[in-house]
């Protein structure tokens, strides 16, 4: 996807468009109101709103990437960009999985 | 009031005048700064100092600055090393020696601290800067006002360290200030605070450093030099500061975490009221494992360059070594508990963690044996840098080996922290970090000043640094196996005297080799001329370095190169040599843009060092005034718009005629 | 090795491209230091940990405010530099203070929920929770205020200086920073706070 000027810098983020910022932020929208609605209305049972609320964030995560940052494999830098991000997240799960894990097992054996 | 907000807790009692010891090391290293200070005084030289190192952004000169500040901490590190091998060849039985507990325990933290934050770190950066833009070919790394603020951060950084040393103490906890000893209650005093600052500043620099030469490696290629054409020291840098960019983090927020426990009563680390000690060692390795793996992966990549060059043959499988780079760099964020194997994790962890550790061993191998391959029918040449490789073999190995061994969870549990663990760390942190980075800075040495060092005293320090590594550290394998435990200042049992007295032998041994390397470096400015590199080639290179005088001109390329195979440089000499051309060059010549020198790095790390100082000692108005000054400049900075020029063609042409001239 | 002519203007637009990939880099570095802090949160609240829950104290119609601030806040600048890029620069700085108005009352907002909190006992030396929950989200509240600044300053410098490169390359930086702060907000309003009122 090229910019529309010639000498626009290669930012690694999509196309600015109006239209994908409104969708965002609809879709943010909607998705904060149904993580807080189930747990304000306190009559579902836990499993359910932890579900909701976990698949709710990691969705909002994911719309505000897209339509937001505009994260984008079509240029270059968008593509380094995106492994960037990806290793960052799978050193992250790492590091907290890791320490809950960790953490977790001395709590179970040391108390 | 008022001098309660100026002074906080800072008293003359600060000044420990109880030891003589750390008085006449206070003392001496007082009097050296003075006389730095006096004799650039007398010699008129502060406005060249200011204009040409100070406000440098040049990538060449700040990696000068990093290894003179790697060489002189390694000073002092190594008089803390002197000191502990001192102590314990004499403190048996009866004998006390003639260090104290408080004191020895602020010695072997000051001595670690310092090695891995202001000697191994520092000279890591010191061949990052002086070889990474030149072998992929750019005019300098990405970010230079960066690079000039990381530099001087890390050398605030152990300038609070070294304050330490006259005004106040150390911390007395080990190099990485375990809770609860760490936390308030148990260290009341100013020591694990000027731990906290001085790597919390240092590690900053670190990691806007790593951000930049990430930054660099991916987008400053020259033409043509695609991933899988950069040399392999390039690589091993493009991984390490991946590491470095990761791992960082996790150090700022446990540092900063323990210092809200010490500063405002909070309970992270602290042993009621909900905190979780273990946490804080679980998150200080989460950083501390990649840390190792920072300071090995660039000694691996000068191994590559050196092999190469040195035996004359292009190096073996370099596909498979950057695999082996990259698998290093991502296994070494899953093996971080085997440095707490007993500290109460369940069995299934312990073995997880196990089993990682002993993987990551595999692509270390995989390296090891393409070095050999290398080596193999080549023409090799036993100069200084590939004596230091050779060395790095056998020594690495066996720590690897002891590395391995301690892999295994029910090991583990006999020797942790015993001299063995000592042994096996210093193991492969001398015989792999220091012999490599010895070799590169010897390799490179010619790039950065103009003249190679002298071979001779080279080959003397080097044989005495390896005797004396052996004699130092082998005796504490066998003392460890017995039982010894680290961080011990004296021992009521002589019979394990005699093993003390032969490490201190092997200290000394390194002293001589240390006494050595300076006479090294004396004797070669002294003969400068004589030795001096007249080439840019000294000798007879692969990589895009070597195609550059020595030292490299300002714009490091009058023409940005373009390469269209590996060891562009090789390959280059071999086709035009044949031709009967030495050094055509292009004669049209183009301005050059390049960034102009600034005081924003220095500034802003002077005052995030007077920040740090007042925090340390609850001195509130000069925090404030430093914390305002770090924000303000950076504030002014932005504001700049003179922050870069257009070197003129014809300097350009003369720069580059001058060397074409004296190579020829 | 061919020498090779570089036009001495063509690599400006390849810097920018660099600088924006630094910022970007640094954007990982902070996931990673947020990540420690929700780890370090997690660990510290574990059920059976000593010392009063935050759900005692906790008002869920001020975050649910707060979140709306922040994602309104994201919108409008991200208004910003849609102007930007058209050079509507007087409509740059308008959008650029809506969004300051918008994260100024997030950060008032929180501001006053600490306050409120100390008042009512949960300080952040009362217990591992407590400090845990101060940092955390402070740390969040201290990113959101820098940026604050940064805003401001974006509307200075679109005042003073004439380099529209430079005022394009810090609006991508800072959109970069604000995105990836609503983003970790995202994170810290499901895992602080909603998990905490269940």
């Amino acid at each position: 996807m090229h910019h529309h000027e010639i000498s626009q810098p290669d930012y690694g983020t999509g196309k600015k468009k109006l239209g994908i910022y409104v969708v965002g932020l609809i879709c943010c929208s909607i998705l904060t109101l149904i993580a807080f609605g189930m747990v304000m209305a306190n009559m579902f049972p836990r499993w359910a709103v932890f579900t909701v609320i976990y698949s709710a964030a990691c969705m909002q995560f994911l719309v505000q990437l897209f339509c937001f940052l505009r994260l984008n494999t079509q240029t270059k830098q968008g593509k380094i960009n995106v492994m960037s991000i990806l290793f960052t997240g799978v050193i992250l799960l790492f590091i907290v999985a890791g320490s809950l894990w960790i953490m977790w097992n001395l709590n179970y054996n040391m108390m | 009031m008022l001098e309660h907000l100026l002074f906080g807790n800072l008293t003359l009692e600060a000044i420990p005048l109880h030891s003589p010891i750390i008085v006449g090391a206070g003392l001496f290293m007082v009097l050296v700064a003075l006389a730095v200070v006096v004799l650039i005084t007398i010699y008129g030289q502060w406005s060249y100092i200011w204009n040409e190192w100070i406000t440098s952004v040049d990538h060449k000169k700040i990696g000068i600055m990093y290894l003179i500040l790697s060489g002189v901490m390694l000073l002092r590190g190594f008089s803390d090393a002197i000191l502990m091998r001192s102590q314990q060849a004499i403190a048996a039985g009866n004998n006390l020696g003639y260090l104290p507990p408080e004191h020895y325990d602020q010695i072997f933290s000051a001595h670690g601290v310092i090695m891995i934050f202001f000697v191994a770190m520092p000279m890591m950066f010191a061949l990052l800067n002086i070889a990474v833009p030149l072998q992929i070919g750019a005019r300098d790394v990405a970010y230079p006002y960066l690079n000039s603020l990381s530099f001087w951060l890390t050398f605030v950084g152990a300038m609070l360290c070294n304050a330490s040393l006259v005004i106040g103490d150390f911390a007395k906890t080990g190099w990485l200030a375990y809770p609860p000893l760490a936390e308030l209650y148990y260290s009341p005093g100013v020591g694990v605070d000027y731990f906290i600052w001085s790597l919390q500043i240092a590690g900053v620099g670190t990691l806007l450093a790593g951000i930049n030469f990430i930054a660099t490696i991916i987008k400053m290629r020259c033409k043509g030099m695609t991933l899988m054409r950069m040399p392999i020291f390039v690589w091993s840098a493009l991984c390490a500061m991946i590491l470095v960019a990761l791992a960082f983090p996790v150090l700022t927020v446990t540092l900063a975490l323990l210092f809200l426990d010490r500063m405002f009563g909070m309970h992270f680390f602290t042993d009621f009221a909900g905190g979780n000690i273990m946490m804080y060692i679980n998150l200080i390795w989460v950083w501390g494992h990649p840390e190792v793996y920072i300071l090995i992966l660039p000694a691996f990549g000068v191994f590559s360059e050196v092999v190469a060059t040195f035996s004359q043959k292009v190096l073996f499988g370099y596909v498979t070594m950057v695999w082996a780079i990259a698998i290093i760099t991502f296994l070494s964020f899953v093996v971080w508990l085997h440095h707490f194997f007993t500290m109460g994790a369940g069995a299934d962890v312990n073995a997880f963690f196990g089993v990682a550790t002993m993987i990551i061993a595999i692509p270390t191998g995989v390296k090891v044996f393409n070095w050999l391959f290398t080596m193999y029918q080549g023409r090799i040449i036993l100069a200084t840098p590939m004596l230091w490789v050779t060395a790095f073999f056998t020594t690495f190995a066996i720590g690897g080996m002891t590395g391995v061994m301690m892999a295994v969870p029910p090991v583990d549990f006999q020797v942790h922290n015993s001299l063995f663990l000592v042994a096996h760390f210093h193991n492969v942190i001398i015989g792999g970090v220091l012999f490599g980075y010895f070799a590169g800075i010897i390799y490179w040495f010619p790039k950065a000043f103009g003249f190679r060092l002298d071979e001779t005293w080279g080959k003397w320090a080097f044989a005495f640094w390896v005797l004396g590594f052996y004699v130092a550290f082998m005796p504490l394998y066998v003392l460890g196996l017995n039982g010894f435990m680290r961080r011990v200042n004296h021992y009521s049992d002589t019979m394990y005297q005699p093993y003390f007295i032969v490490a201190a032998i092997g200290a000394g041994l390194i002293l001589i080799g240390i006494f050595l390397q300076i006479g090294q470096l004396i004797v070669s400015i002294k003969n400068r001329h004589a030795l001096r590199d007249r080439t840019g080639d000294p000798w007879h290179g692969r990589t895009l370095e070597w195609s550059v005088s020595s030292p490299a001109p300002l714009y490091n390329f009058a023409v940005l190169p373009t390469v269209d195979s590996r060891d562009p440089f090789w390959a280059y000499k071999e086709t035009h040599l044949a031709e009967g051309h030495v050094h055509p060059k292009d004669l049209h010549f183009q301005p050059i843009h390049l960034p102009k020198n600034t005081a924003a790095g220095f500034i802003i790390a002077m005052f995030a060092g007077i920040t740090g100082f007042a925090l340390i000692w609850h001195m509130w108005i000069p925090g404030v005034i430093g914390f305002l000054g770090v924000i303000l400049t950076l504030i002014a900075k932005t504001f700049s718009t003179d922050t870069d020029y257009y070197l003129d063609a014809e300097t350009v042409r003369r720069t580059e005629l001058a060397h074409l001239k004296e190579a020829i | 090795m061919q020498s090779d002519v570089i036009a001495v203007n063509e690599h400006h637009s390849d810097n920018d491209t660099t600088d924006v990939f630094g910022f970007w880099l640094y954007i990982m570095t902070d996931c990673i230091l947020f990540a420690c802090l929700f780890a370090t949160f997690i660990v510290l609240n574990l059920p059976g940990a000593p010392g009063p829950d935050l759900k005692n104290y906790l008002n869920l119609s001020d975050v649910l405010i707060e979140t709306f601030l922040l994602l309104f806040s994201n919108f409008t600048f991200c208004l910003a530099v849609l102007n930007l890029y058209q050079d509507k620069f007087a409509k740059v700085q308008a959008w650029l203070a809506i969004s300051f108005l918008l994260g100024a009352s997030f950060v008032f907002i929180e501001v006053s929920e600490f306050i409120h909190l100390a008042n009512e006992g949960f300080r952040w030396d009362l217990s591992g929770k407590a400090s845990s929950f101060f940092t955390l989200v402070g740390t969040h509240g201290l990113h959101v205020s820098c940026g604050l600044l940064w805003i401001l300053l974006m509307i200075m410098q679109l005042f003073l200086l004439k380099d529209t490169n430079a005022i394009k390359r810090r609006m991508t930086y800072l959109g970069l920073f604000w995105n990836f702060l609503d983003i970790v907000w995202i994170f810290v309003f499901t895992i602080v706070y909603l998990v905490g009122a269940i």
